[in-house]
């Protein structure tokens, strides 16, 4: 499909069909496929070696796919250019001359997509605004602190005004308020712009917090994919976790273990002080079997320090998923 | 609005190529790195220099053999910087990992190779102002200096965009800068150093030359150059005995730059081996 600058933006900004990619005999991706609307986040997760990075690849036109096709506001991946003047990437790992300020470099950027040096210059005083930088615009990029590169390598992801912008892990290495001041910023971008964004991370709780909806990848494919509470809501919810005083840990197993509904206590893995509370099918369905656990304990006088059900969050759906442990 | 302003065709956007090869002849030249190759040039070309002066006061060497070896140096020293720049091109972007951020705009590789090749030629022309200043004091006002400042230019400017371009094929084809700087100065090696035996053998025998040697020396575009050199200053010859000299020097450019801009270019990619995109006319 050719593409015309008549076209007007379309809802479904980014449409992916059964995306294949090999590495030799290796299958790094088998068969992706998702769509992104305008003006929603989507959180692209999956462990090490899932097959992300090949799919930003792909989708950001730097790697053609073996089978499968993928459109961007309408054009088909078939047309690399007209893609990427619709694209605004951030990757994981990009790097910044050292000679140039951060007005300099985003004109740069916004020659490079065909704007002339004065329109380029202006857009990036404007993005350098947007994203809390205009105070060191005429500052050398390479004197930029961690977030600060984030936060230009965002502005250059939005020079030409893209439809869809992919960021890859634009929270790593940034401290807890860092993280959360960029969060803010690309929930904005997809607010106040209505462009698609693709956001990569492995901060699930932040990912739960921000994004619409969500993609969950293992082994190269797609095994979750939909709105967050959605992928939420398909996972099993028959266990919880609690945290008690560590001499305390053996009484709390055993008081646990007398309750019908309990299958098994075990000690919660790479959570020292919290046990595992395993239920029955049928005991998990009882909206009152959490208050009899926590009844059993309090009778026994067992100090209950943290009390989380298992399952209601997105870190347990992924952990669930990408285990193979799919519902 | 007048209506002369309604005719103003409205501003147009820089070609690529122009915009690439300004961001980079700054990074060249700007960032330092131009400026410590042109020094250490600089600083190699004065202690040469000041050897075959001494030598030349000692009578060791002719006025003409000193002037000689000395365009010679000039001359491929300032193609093995142009190498080594071209060499770092893109290999040290992808080290850099600036590379992929330049690949994701909608512009031509093979515009964007063009402007990286031209900000590493640049370096040439500063190397060449740098030498002839050394050429003119070590002539001492001999006719020897009309040849030296004639063909040492003319070789130099022959191939220093095929020495530009076969560091830059390197480079595109290697996805780390050790593996590219290694593989240009390699080449490097295999050109010059026969061509310098071949020197050696010719200023010493001169006459003894054997055809093989000559037809060596023939296709190896740094001997061939090393014989005009020597054929023009040495032995003064005309220009009809230098011309074929030059049909390697004119041949490697030549067939670089059409590899280079043709081929390799435009199917640029982030890392070495990924297959090359298929693209539609729009």
């Amino acid at each position: 499909m050719a593409y015309s600058e008549t076209t007007p933006r379309r809802t479904e900004v980014l449409v992916a069909e059964g995306l294949q990619k090999s590495y030799g005999p290796r299958m790094a991706l088998r068969g992706l496929s998702f769509v992104l609307k305008a003006g929603r986040l989507l959180g692209f997760l999956g462990p090490n070696g899932a097959g992300k990075t090949t799919s930003i690849r792909i989708l950001t036109t730097i790697m053609e796919p073996d089978a499968g096709n993928f459109t961007v506001d309408g054009i088909s991946h078939e047309y690399p250019d007209q893609i990427r003047r619709r694209i605004g990437v951030l990757p994981e790992s990009f790097g910044l001359p050292k000679q140039m300020t951060g007005i300099e470099y985003l004109t740069y950027f916004g020659q490079l997509y065909g704007r002339t040096a004065s329109d380029a210059r202006a857009v990036g005083m404007e993005l350098l605004e947007e994203v809390g930088l205009k105070q060191r615009a005429r500052s050398l990029v390479s004197t930029y602190s961690h977030g600060m590169r984030q936060r230009i390598g965002i502005a250059r992801a939005l020079v030409n005004d893209p439809v869809v912008v992919f960021l890859d892990e634009p929270t790593i290495g940034l401290d807890p308020r860092g993280q959360q001041e960029l969060l803010g910023l690309v929930q904005q971008i997809a607010e106040e712009r209505s462009a698609g964004v693709i956001l990569c991370s492995h901060l699930l709780p932040e990912v739960e917090s921000v994004c619409d909806d969500v993609v969950i990848m293992s082994s190269g494919e797609c095994v979750a994919s939909g709105t967050v509470a959605d992928v939420i809501g398909r996972t099993e919810q028959n266990m919880m976790r609690i945290r008690v005083p560590p001499e305390s840990l053996e009484d709390a197993q055993r008081e646990l273990g007398t309750i019908a509904a309990v299958r098994q206590v075990l000690p919660a893995s790479g959570m020292p002080g919290w046990l595992r509370v395993e239920l029955d099918e049928a005991a998990a369905a009882d909206p009152f079997v959490n208050n009899r656990v926590l009844d059993t304990l309090l009778r026994a006088e067992i100090p209950v320090l943290s009390f989380e059900p298992e399952g209601g969050r997105l870190q347990d759906v992924f952990l669930q998923l990408t285990a193979g442990g799919i519902k | 609005m007048s209506l002369a302003d309604d005719r103003s065709p409205a501003p147009r956007a820089a070609p690529v190529w122009r915009i690439v090869f300004w961001r980079e002849l700054r990074d060249h030249w700007v960032g330092g790195k131009a400026l410590v190759m042109i020094l250490i040039y600089t600083l190699l070309l004065g202690i040469y220099a000041y050897l075959f002066a001494s030598n030349s006061e000692l009578q060791l060497l002719p006025l003409k053999e000193v002037v000689l070896e000395i365009v010679k140096a000039a001359v491929f020293v300032g193609l093995f910087i142009c190498l080594i720049v071209g060499a770092d091109s893109v290999s040290g972007e992808r080290e850099r990992a600036t590379l992929e951020g330049l690949l994701l705009t909608p512009t031509s590789r093979r515009q964007i190779i063009v402007g990286k090749f031209l900000s590493a030629l640049s370096l040439w022309p500063a190397t060449l102002m740098i030498a002839i200043p050394y050429w003119v004091v070590l002539s001492k006002g001999d006719p020897v200096l009309r040849p030296a400042v004639l063909w040492g230019p003319v070789m130099g400017t022959l191939l220093a965009p095929a020495f530009a371009g076969i560091g830059m094929l390197a480079s595109i084809w290697s996805n780390s800068n050790k593996a590219s700087m290694l593989v240009s100065i390699g080449l490097y090696l295999l050109m010059i150093l026969p061509s310098e035996y071949s020197g050696l053998a010719t200023t010493t025998v001169g006459a003894q030359s054997t055809g093989l040697s000559d037809l060596f020396q023939l296709v190896n575009p740094l001997g061939a150059s090393s014989r005009l050199l020597h054929e023009s200053i040495m032995a003064d010859a005309p220009s009809s005995r230098l011309w074929l000299w030059m049909t390697s020097p004119i041949l490697l450019p030549a067939i670089v730059l059409a590899v280079l801009f043709v081929y390799a270019g435009p199917s640029l990619q982030l890392e070495v081996g990924m297959r090359r995109l298929r693209v539609r006319p729009t």
